[in-house]
């Protein structure tokens, strides 16, 4: 059952999955705002490698994420495709030049201005998208949820992830089971035999059970919990996150120096804005 | 002695019942003791257990009368944590008490809650686990594991030497017989070791004396009907009375024509005084002729040499049986065992990877799901997983509706159902108002409205109490008899097996494993101990008697039939 999730309840072996959740929190959380925070190639390039690395170092099972990259990567240059069939020259607006390489009409131009920031685009959300794979890749929800805890996010809202995560299987089982049960009674739910619209139709029936077992559920839970104790202190521990290793104090080195560059091309950003958002080199 | 936990004068109403669930509940439970309260549905043991543990009133609403002190806490002016720091409680929903993503992160729950340093809380989930036997599977995540590991690190969860007192609700429900017997063997070696208060809210009696209580609390109508040893309330007739079922060596001895005494020790089967009662037993014992073979109508179905997988995982191993119309039949193994998948197979929802499956001699494989809907009808065990109508007409017509049938017919065939299965009173009633019991009744009735000539039953029973299952399980029976529908019965009740079914087939790791008459297949031993069963207490009488176990067993199920 938990194989089919992307996600991993246990943590695995390699050096990323061995650090503390506060670690891979905070380092997840620099890089996404770097990359999310500037144009700039010097800074998006580095850290979009980095993201790179981290997603090899965890030597993740690649025929299961290929689908999933093809997939970003269609969507991204699509995207990039439809931008360039609405402007062409865009690179003027966010470059301030227009370097003409070839024509196709007058006005269906291609400007090294405009590639090049094609280029930043696209190496940046592709970062973003990396950094977030590895960090879903190498965390659990529960470390996550001691992550959050320690850069001060409110335990109770901590829990709604791991407990999103401990209950969703359970969720999608009941659905199953709903399923089967209708399509025994005469719901007809194979795509050949019924129109999509008649199809959305019949899962809306299921809902109405799946609703009502969830909400048993949500109960058993919510006892559950209050009877072992929990919202009863301000703070609590948890399980999951081990001790600081020498690893981890070597990674916080390695991401206060980073949370001073991203603060620093943050600043930098407001304090001395460019004329133009995208750094070119030839400009 | 110490009281523990001290009731007075105590009455409770839910806020949104006009009367109250629980009347002038008297009663006293002293350090140490080992309490079995014991109830039919609706009789207030599982509200009493609420208030012992806080969530009376403190999740549920309610009004309270009189006093209840837990450990000399006065609960209605706690809080629920005050409380729970001393009564550990294990839920009957395995799952969903299952908070955790791995198994040592359940049993940490409260101690993350009472923030424990991790140095302190490693120790501790580590001991609790190693009581529980769960040392090995600290890393597993839920998913994994069967109901009754699910249930040892609740128990592990509440170990951590605060809590003196430890509730049990209804802790055998979701378990399989043999894991059913570990759990109670477990309970009783922490109460043994650990000198906790322990109190087991169930109404499986029998399976509870597997290993000694000193008291039992029986509950009836939200009061106390008994408070009194196992041996008192076994002798008296107050089980039958409140809906409880007798020990099955209890009822077999009382058909004999047994007395008991008042000073006879009797909860527990290998300790009974047996020379006493053999008189009488082989008195009463006669041979049933074990050779008459049950008729059997036409052949429905025929399940030949089929393997089956999930992935790469081979769940039904070279699986041969055959239906035929009219029987009553029970598919029994411990869980895993592939008796769900199996009903899957049946209803077309999976199909076989080798093999096949005939219906009526045709082979199912060109029968879309739908078609086999009309002749093999699947009953799931939670009934709130199959009702999604408002009206009980509505439910009932619904499949025929998703078949197609045009509008008289349907009618024709409500009308007809409704008065099949004695719900035509209710047929406006709102789906929402009824009791777990009847919606498992209506159920049933909208599977019947298409008049499959089999109907499967996935734990028909799960969840009640022994009034209710007998209501639910003579109605199947006169849909049995009265419209010669064969009865399928996915289960690992034991009494359910033997009290209402003629033919069993078993099934362990995959492989049928014994498919034949009720009572052989029960009193082999070979069959017990790889299927996860447990043997029944008759076969421990008839052994110390040296009485056959098989004919036994067949001559018991026959007098309780009323043949004899």
């Amino acid at each position: 059952m938990d194989e089919r999730l992307f996600i991993n309840l246990i943590p695995g072996n390699t050096f990323l999955d061995k650090l503390q959740g506060k670690t891979k929190v905070r380092i997840f959380l620099i890089c996404i705002v770097a990359l999310i925070a500037t144009w700039d190639m010097r800074v998006i390039l580095p850290f979009a490698v980095l993201s790179v690395v981290g997603l090899v170092s965890l030597k993740p099972n690649w025929k299961k994420m290929w689908g999933v990259f093809a997939f970003v990567i269609a969507m991204n240059l699509f995207n990039l495709f439809l931008l360039y069939i609405i402007t062409p020259d865009y690179g003027l607006n966010v470059c301030g030049a227009s370097t003409v390489l070839f024509k196709f009409t007058d006005f269906y131009v291609v400007t090294a201005e405009t590639l090049w920031y094609f280029l930043v685009r696209f190496t940046k959300l592709m970062g973003s998208f990396i950094v977030s794979l590895t960090f879903i890749q190498c965390i659990t929800p529960s470390e996550m949820a001691a992550g959050l805890n320690s850069i001060g996010v409110p335990y109770k809202i901590c829990t709604i992830f791991s407990l999103a995560f401990r209950y969703i299987p359970d969720i999608t089982k009941d659905f199953n089971n709903i399923k089967i049960s209708m399509q025994a009674r005469g719901m007809e739910l194979d795509p050949k035999k019924t129109s999509l619209w008649e199809r959305l139709k019949q899962n809306v029936i299921i809902l109405v059970p799946l609703i009502i077992t969830s909400f048993d559920r949500v109960g058993n839970i919510a006892n559950a919990m209050d009877l072992r104790g929990y919202g009863k202190g301000k703070t609590r521990t948890y399980y999951s996150e081990h001790e600081e290793t020498s690893n981890d104090k070597k990674m916080k080195y390695f991401y206060t120096f980073l949370l001073i560059v991203t603060i620093a091309v943050i600043v930098l950003r407001i304090v001395m804005p460019g004329e133009f958002e995208v750094w070119t080199p030839w400009i | 002695m110490t009281a523990v936990i001290e009731f007075k004068d105590f009455s409770f109403r839910y806020q949104s019942q006009q009367e109250p669930t629980l009347h002038d509940i008297n009663l006293t439970i002293h350090q140490g003791e080992k309490v079995l309260i014991l109830g039919p549905s609706g009789s207030g043991k599982s509200t009493l257990g609420c208030c012992i543990n806080g969530l009376i009133p403190f999740s549920y609403n309610g009004e309270i009368k009189g006093s209840c002190k837990v450990v000399g806490i006065e609960t209605k002016n706690a809080n629920i944590f005050t409380i729970s720091q001393h009564v550990g409680t294990v839920q009957q929903d395995t799952d969903a008490q299952f908070v955790g993503l791995s198994v040592g992160e359940d049993i940490a729950f409260s101690l993350e809650n009472n923030a424990t340093p991790r140095d302190i809380m490693l120790e501790k989930v580590d001991a609790a686990a190693k009581t529980v036997d769960m040392s090995d599977f600290l890393m597993n995540v839920p998913f994994n594991l069967s109901g009754g590991q699910k249930q040892k690190v609740a128990l592990g969860g509440i170990l951590h030497d605060e809590e003196e007192i430890l509730l049990f609700d209804e802790p055998l429900a979701a378990l399989d017989p043999a894991m059913g017997m570990t759990a109670v063997d477990l309970i009783d070696k922490i109460h043994k070791n650990q000198n906790k208060t322990i109190i087991i809210i169930e109404h499986r009696l029998e399976d509870v004396l597997y290993r000694k209580v000193d008291r039992i609390i029986l509950m009836n109508e939200g009061r106390i009907a008994m408070d009194t040893t196992p041996d008192e309330l076994l002798r008296s007739n107050l089980l039958k009375e409140s809906g409880i079922r007798e020990p099955l060596y209890i009822s077999a001895l009382k058909n004999a024509g047994v007395v008991f005494g008042a000073d006879e020790h009797l909860d527990s089967v290998d300790e009974l005084d047996i020379e006493k009662y053999r008189p009488f037993v082989e008195k009463h014992f006669e041979k049933v002729n074990t050779n008459h073979m049950i008729e059997k109508g036409e052949e429905l179905i025929r399940v030949k040499d089929v393997d089956f997988y999930y992935g790469s995982r081979q769940v039904l191993k070279n699986v041969s049986f055959t239906i035929h119309k009219g029987e009553r039949i029970s598919i029994i193994g411990k869980n895993g065992a592939g008796k769900t998948t199996i009903a899957r197979l049946l209803c077309g929802i999976v199909r076989p990877k080798n093999g096949e499956v005939y219906i009526k001699g045709q082979n199912y494989l060109h029968l879309s799901i739908r078609e086999i809907g009309r002749l093999i009808g699947y009953v799931m065990q939670n009934p709130n997983q199959m009702l999604v109508k408002d009206m009980i007409r509505d439910e009932i017509a619904l499949a025929l509706t998703l078949n197609e049938y045009d509008q008289a017919f349907i009618d024709e065939r409500v009308e007809l159902t409704l008065r099949m299965t004695g719900l035509y009173e209710m047929r406006n009633w709102p789906v929402s108002v009824l009791s777990y019991g009847q919606r498992k009744r209506v159920t049933i009735a909208s599977i019947l409205a298409l008049q499959p000539d089999v109907i499967i039953l996935d734990e028909p029973t799960a969840g009640q109490d022994y009034h209710h299952y007998t209501e639910i399980m003579k109605f199947i029976e006169d849909i049995n008899k009265n419209y010669d529908v064969t009865i399928l019965f996915i289960t690992h009740d034991m009494h359910l097996a033997i009290e209402y079914t003629d033919r069993s087939i078993v099934f362990a790791d995959g492989e049928c494993i014994a498919d034949d008459l009720v009572y052989k297949v029960l009193s082999n031993d070979d069959v017990i101990s790889r299927a996860n069963l447990k043997h029944t207490s008759l076969v421990h009488i008839a052994n110390r008697l040296g009485i056959d176990p098989e004919e036994y067993i067949h001559h018991f199920i026959e007098t309780e039939r009323g043949v004899l």
